[in-house]
């Protein structure tokens, strides 16, 4: 009864799409077009069409690590090391790296977390995270 | 209680200091990591930004920073770990969370313009101090 009532206003928020889906579509496609399934065969397989750029990188990591409140921001560069240049203690560093998680939606796993100790780390390893967004 | 005593694990006994010191930057990280979901169960959105709840954290921990007996910390790393789940779990209000940790030990009385001036010293220390 419930479940009846629900039903409706369930399938009024979810709007299903009239059109098959991709693959089919692309194969029914190839039967006419063959260079149509090669096209579809040769699309990034992630589900991101556009990865960061390292530019893009570098300049979110710089501005995290600029809003850290014990950092001067006129010392960050691209090649400080968090402990020796910019005055960070243990526990800081792990708040940045917390940061730099936040900021690019990742969960960094504690083995690689305990490595991350400088800015080109940081970068490198967010450079080349496949989710990182 | 037993809410409380089922979602705690106890871990055993840090052998070392280097051990001890380790738990509590994997705490950290949990603390850190649990954030969205408190700004979301506290709607703290408006009051408080994630980087203000993880400076927050570190300083909390920092108070002990000059403990050097595994033991005592592990006995802090359960106080804090409790804590947390407590938070985590909904078992506290809004004003509890945003008393203690978002306007912290400045007391409620944040500007000390002109009308302040004129009050007393008392005063003063009573404001900064009694609000929990």
């Amino acid at each position: 009864m419930a479940a009846a009532a629900l039903r409706p206003a369930i399938l009024r928020r979810i709007r299903l799409s009239p059109s098959p889906s991709l693959p089919f579509a692309a194969s029914a496609a190839a039967a006419s077009h063959p260079h149509a399934l090669v096209r579809w065969l040769a699309r990034p397989m992630s589900s991101h069409d556009a990865h960061l750029t390292r530019e893009e990188v570098v300049d979110r990591v710089l501005d995290v690590l600029k809003s850290h409140p014990k950092v001067d921001p006129s010392k960050v560069t691209p090649e400080a090391h968090f402990e020796k240049d910019l005055g960070l203690d243990s526990l800081d560093t792990v708040e940045v790296v917390m940061a730099i998680e936040e900021e690019f939606k990742l969960e960094i796993p504690d083995k690689e977390a305990d490595k991350i100790d400088s800015l080109p780390l940081a970068i490198e390893y967010v450079a080349n995270h496949p989710m990182a967004g | 209680m037993a809410f409380t005593m089922r979602a705690v694990k106890v871990p055993p006994n840090s052998a070392s200091l280097e051990e001890a010191r380790h738990r509590v930057f994997d705490f950290f990280k949990q603390a850190c990591r649990s954030i969205p979901t408190v700004m979301e169960i506290y709607n703290l959105d408006d009051v408080v930004t994630p980087s203000q709840l993880r400076s927050t954290i570190a300083k909390e921990i920092r108070k002990n920073q000059n403990v050097t007996n595994p033991k005592v910390i592990d006995m802090l790393l359960f106080k804090g770990t409790e804590e947390l789940n407590n938070i985590v779990e909904h078992a506290k209000q809004r004003h509890h969370v945003i008393g203690q940790y978002v306007i912290g030990q400045e007391g409620l009385v944040h500007e000390l313009g002109s009308k302040d001036q004129g009050s007393s010293d008392f005063l003063k220390k009573f404001y900064t101090s009694n609000y929990f």
